[in-house]
């Protein structure tokens, strides 16, 4: 994989993110962050709490605006390409509606854009066939486990065939045998999808597994310390994890690390 | 063994022991008072005696038996406390929606509901008929009061509850303010609402019987300090307290069998507590469904 024959989906410069503390202090969650990511890629944002990960997530989804820098989506602001509709999030909770059943969950989203009943539908049992949920179509969320739930989450931020896919630390409140599951699952769908995924996580195992980059930040300021290149083959399996190579990786992950007074 | 422990684990056994143990202390009470050979029925009258009065073909007043009589009452207090019911919980979720949208409304109205609810019943209720000058009106009016407050607070409870990711995910699909409240926030708020009904129902029957009682024009308030002072039957004293008490338990299940109906996804307690959920396919056959969740509430 030669990078420099792939387009660049996002442009990330000089990218910094100040708070103001209670006493009217600036915080810095994120100082001068350049990143490129390329179309299709799968790129991790790997950290302890406190490294400024999920705000990188929440600016390029737009639920934040920087107060340095730029990003750019293709030649479009973050804000644009939300209001596009083309953006898909998953959030650590599945975040969904108990009121609505299964499938129409995940046709929500479609209902805010105003699709056709037929197409919602349509488009509806195709995610749900895609992360293996056809039968509980119609069954409400109480009636799932964590994983199917987050399922449905993945099935539902793609249903709006989003040009980039969003996902802050999915799997983090799920059992070891589910997250392995749905790992594959993920990179599966992935592989079906050509999705760019920026994947928010703080487990360095998840990380190195699913991603073609990781981008290791560290705290206190916030900051990007390095980038690593995953160069384990596709399609990955479980077993992968038993090799040498991908404890080479996770090593080298984590040397790039910048703890300090951790 | 086997069987008491299914008797005992039933859901309406605890019920089925707290009517019989108040069923046991009133009929001790009643044989003392009994024995202590004043007029029983005047304090407090055996149950068969009460059930029996229930039964009877004796007319007691203008012709009418006690059954009769307690049940035309009923219509005239229990129509004006479900008309005041609609207008108090439609006026309710109203207001409860324009504090969500308006900060500004909300603190300037919020912290003055609750002194409404602190005038106790019995000082509003003359001042209303005052101001109506019309019995069924006050009706109306007192029960519109006192459901009003709990269905408003409630539905607020609701709205203020929906989670941050909520709106971060209607966010996200550019969804605009309209449709954030009719697909997030107030579908999310209909089991808080149910909640403020089920506790403004009884209050509205109990307000309404109060404010009969401050004019005699019928209903079941007048008939219950009529029956004190005229000796028409005492039973028919009894009886309107058991069917008022019965009633105002009714109607707050019935608040419950209508939030059944109307949210499918609550019928799923249902099926109890169990480790795991079992449902049929399309097919028809066993599903397993995965771990059950806890639901919330």
């Amino acid at each position: 994989m030669t990078n420099e024959k792939r387009e660049i989906e996002i442009r990330i410069k000089d990218l910094g993110m100040l708070f103001k503390d209670s006493r009217g202090g600036d915080i810095a969650a994120l100082t001068g962050v350049n990143l490129d990511i390329y179309k299709g890629e799968f790129v991790s944002l790997l950290g302890p709490s406190g490294c400024g990960k999920t705000t990188l997530l929440r600016l390029v989804a737009d639920l934040l605006e920087p107060t340095e820098g730029s990003i750019h989506i293709g030649d479009r602001l973050p804000r644009e390409v939300r209001l596009d509709q083309k953006l898909g999030m998953v959030f650590q909770s599945p975040v969904l509606f108990d009121w609505r059943t299964v499938k129409k969950n995940v046709e929500l989203p479609l209902e805010v854009m105003k699709f056709e009943k037929n197409e919602r539908s349509k488009i509806a049992d195709s995610m749900l066939e895609m992360v293996g949920l056809t039968k509980f179509a119609n069954h409400y969320p109480n009636q799932l486990s964590g994983g199917m739930q987050q399922r449905v989450n993945i099935a539902r931020s793609l249903a709006v065939r989003p040009e980039l896919l969003l996902m802050d630390e999915p799997f983090s409140a799920l059992d070891e045998f589910t997250k392995e599951k749905l790992h594959e699952d993920l990179l599966r769908i992935w592989k079906k999808t050509n999705k760019t995924v920026i994947f928010v996580t703080h487990n360095i195992q998840e990380a190195v597994f699913l991603s073609d980059r990781v981008c290791v930040l560290s705290p206190h300021p916030g900051r990007l310390s390095g980038i690593v290149d995953i160069d384990l083959q596709r399609p990955r399996e479980i077993g992968i994890k038993e090799t040498a190579r991908f404890n080479e990786l996770v090593t080298k992950v984590r040397n790039t690390f910048d703890g300090g007074s951790l | 063994m086997k069987t008491i422990n299914k008797i005992t684990s039933q859901k309406w056994f605890p019920m089925l022991v707290w009517l019989l143990a108040a069923a046991v202390i009133w009929e001790l009470g009643a044989a003392v008072v009994d024995a202590s050979k004043r007029t029983p029925e005047n304090v407090l009258p055996h149950i068969w005696q009460i059930v029996g009065a229930a039964y009877s073909s004796r007319r007691v007043n203008s012709g009418q038996t006690a059954a009769q009589l307690v049940l035309a009452s009923a219509g005239k207090t229990l129509s004006r406390a479900a008309v005041g019911f609609l207008i108090g919980t439609l006026s309710g979720f109203v207001l409860a929606l324009i504090m969500k949208i308006s900060k500004i409304v909300e603190k300037t109205i919020f912290p003055y509901l609750m002194i409404i609810q602190m005038i106790p019943i019995l000082g509003m209720a003359p001042i209303i008929l005052s101001i109506t000058g019309d019995i069924n009106t006050s009706r109306v009016v007192i029960a519109a009061i006192l459901t009003f407050y709990p269905v408003a607070t409630g539905t607020l409870a609701g709205f203020n509850s929906v989670e941050h990711e909520k709106y971060d995910l209607m966010y996200s699909y550019a969804a605009n303010k309209f449709t954030v409240y009719t697909k997030v926030l107030i579908p999310y708020s209909i089991p808080y609402f149910f909640t403020g009904l089920k506790i403004a129902a009884p209050m509205a029957i109990t307000a309404s019987i109060l404010v009969d009682t401050l004019q005699g024009d019928g209903g079941l308030g007048t008939l219950l300090s009529q029956s004190l002072k005229h000796a028409m039957s005492i039973y028919v004293f009894w009886l309107i307290v058991i069917f008022a008490a019965f009633v105002g338990i009714f109607s707050s299940k019935l608040m419950e069998i209508i939030e059944y109906l109307v949210l499918p996804h609550k019928r799923i307690r249902i099926f109890g507590k169990e480790a795991a959920v079992w449902a049929a396919d399309a097919k028809g056959k066993k599903v397993f469904c995965g771990e059950f969740m806890r639901i919330r509430r």
